[in-house]
């Protein structure tokens, strides 16, 4: 469904990217792991050209995305996208920047879009809160909305960007309750996040980056429980033991 | 000075209305009323072009701006004075004259502000609308320019200011309004110029500092409102 081939990207005169390779089946779910500035981040956000890519190329569906043929904006509907920071628009109420996306881009009328968006906010388990303004919810529900947002449209493929790394740490779980779900309804997925308990339990296979490549790649139970490579072991040691895995 | 208010009030208030053009007071706020909302379009459009990736939109634009913003207002008075006729083929009044030159010039400078406002939302507003398949155009309308807005409410507030006491060089293409009046009621008791000018001053500041101390308070709850992202005063 999504495959990297040698993908390079530089920002300036740092390799931000160095030849990365990988599929993503359908259903897949994919977590990536690795100390910040490996480029964890930097890969999801090729998949929809948020970032350009210098080398090599990012197929969605066997299309190439750099390709003139691909609307970006179709691409975009089809694959979610969510932030570490939630991104929510904060004029908008819950429900508002959950039906924007359907009226602007669905063409449904505003009864229709509300009606959408209540069902994907109950999905999230926050329909009570859609008339309050993003700046009314905590972090956890924030990041829930961002979530719904992303799923009302439909999307064949969710990326996660760091969904928790912005939550106190008694806001993580209601976050990773509605993405094991997700990934339990068979949603193809990419997560990158530092919880190794969320990798263990959904992750089909788990990605660990440096530097700008992929150094391993494995299934969790071979990967975390037995001695993967030395640079893995001292990032887990260092996920775990650090105290502020949250941050 | 009472005395002179007392018997001039309605002149400095509505000029000769209603037995001639209006001016004063209601002149100098209808003039800086609607120079502002004429100029609004094109300074929206000016920083949308600003902030544009094609160069054909930014230089253009830019060059506009810097421009306008290097030379002086009396002089744009001056040039759309003897300039509009030329283009529009009839006389054009004082007041037409200065809001026409007002437009030009407080574009230029709402642009800016406008503008600041854009490049002052974070960055992942846009790609959280360009990420659920948004284009520019509802991305902009719908996301951006309600937020850029929304935030620069107290420097739009202090630029009504500055318009406010720049219709004052009307006075210099007789333009009926409050400086114009003022010089009228000098004119006729010619003795009393302090009096009759600080008038004219006191009007203007309880003006523009009620004005003033509106775009503070909206500053405060603004930043109050949405947990951060305080709003930049531009100094009238």
């Amino acid at each position: 469904m999504i495959r990297f081939e040698n993908v390079d990207k530089w920002f300036g005169t740092m390799q931000a990217l160095a030849g990365v390779s990988g599929e993503v089946g359908r259903g897949e779910v994919k977590v990536l792991v690795g100390p910040s500035g490996s480029g964890k981040s930097t890969l999801i956000r090729t998949v929809t050209r948020l970032e350009a890519i210098q080398g090599g190329r990012v197929l969605v569906d066997d299309i190439d995305i750099a390709s003139r043929k691909v609307d970006i904006n179709r691409l975009r509907q089809r694959v979610g996208f969510v932030f570490q920071a939630y991104n929510l628009f904060p004029h908008l109420s819950a429900i508002g920047n959950i039906t924007l996306g359907l009226t602007k881009l669905r063409g449904m009328g505003k009864a229709e879009a509300r009606e959408r968006g209540l069902a994907e906010l109950a999905r999230v388990g926050l329909a009570e809160k859609a008339d309050e303004m993003p700046g009314q919810l905590s972090g956890g529900q924030r990041q829930r909305v961002a979530i719904a947002r992303s799923l009302a449209m439909d999307p064949q493929v969710m990326l996660f960007d760091e969904p928790t790394s912005a939550l106190d740490p008694e806001m993580v779980g209601e976050v990773l309750v509605v993405m094991k779900q997700l990934a339990a309804a068979g949603m193809t997925m990419i997560c990158v996040t530092h919880e190794m308990g969320f990798a263990r339990e959904v992750a089909d296979e788990i990605w660990f980056m440096e530097r700008g490549a992929v150094l391993e790649r494995g299934k969790p139970t071979d990967l975390i429980d037995s001695l993967g490579h030395p640079r893995l072991q001292g990032f887990l040691r260092t996920v775990s033991h650090g105290g502020d895995i949250h941050r | 000075m009472l005395e002179i208010l007392e018997n001039n009030w309605l002149l400095f208030l509505v000029g000769q209305y209603p037995h001639g053009p209006i001016g004063g007071l209601a002149m100098t706020l209808f003039m800086a009323v609607i120079a502002l909302a004429l100029c609004f379009p094109f300074a929206i459009a000016l920083a949308l072009a600003r902030l544009s990736p094609y160069r054909w939109l930014r230089l253009p634009a830019t060059a506009i701006v810097h421009t306008v913003r290097g030379l002086p207002l009396i002089m744009f008075i001056f040039w759309t004075y003897f300039v509009s006729p030329l283009v529009i083929g009839r006389a054009v009044g004082g007041v037409e004259t200065l809001v026409i030159a007002l437009v030009v010039y407080e574009a230029a400078y709402l642009s800016e502000i406008i503008r600041a406002g854009i490049e002052g939302l974070p960055k992942g507003q846009v790609e959280a609308a360009r990420s659920l398949g948004l284009r520019y155009w509802p991305t902009t309308i719908k996301v951006v320019l309600p937020q850029a807005l929304h935030n620069m409410l107290p420097s739009m507030v202090s630029q009504f200011v500055s318009t406010i006491k720049e219709t004052s060089l009307g006075y210099v293409i007789s333009a009926h309004e409050l400086t114009f009046a003022a010089s009228q009621v000098n004119n006729v008791l010619l003795t009393q110029p302090f009096e009759v000018y600080g008038i004219l001053a006191l009007t203007y500041f309880a003006l523009c500092f009620a004005l003033s101390s509106l775009a503070r308070l909206i500053e405060r709850r603004i930043s109050s409102g949405r947990g951060g992202a305080p709003g930049v005063i531009v100094a009238a």
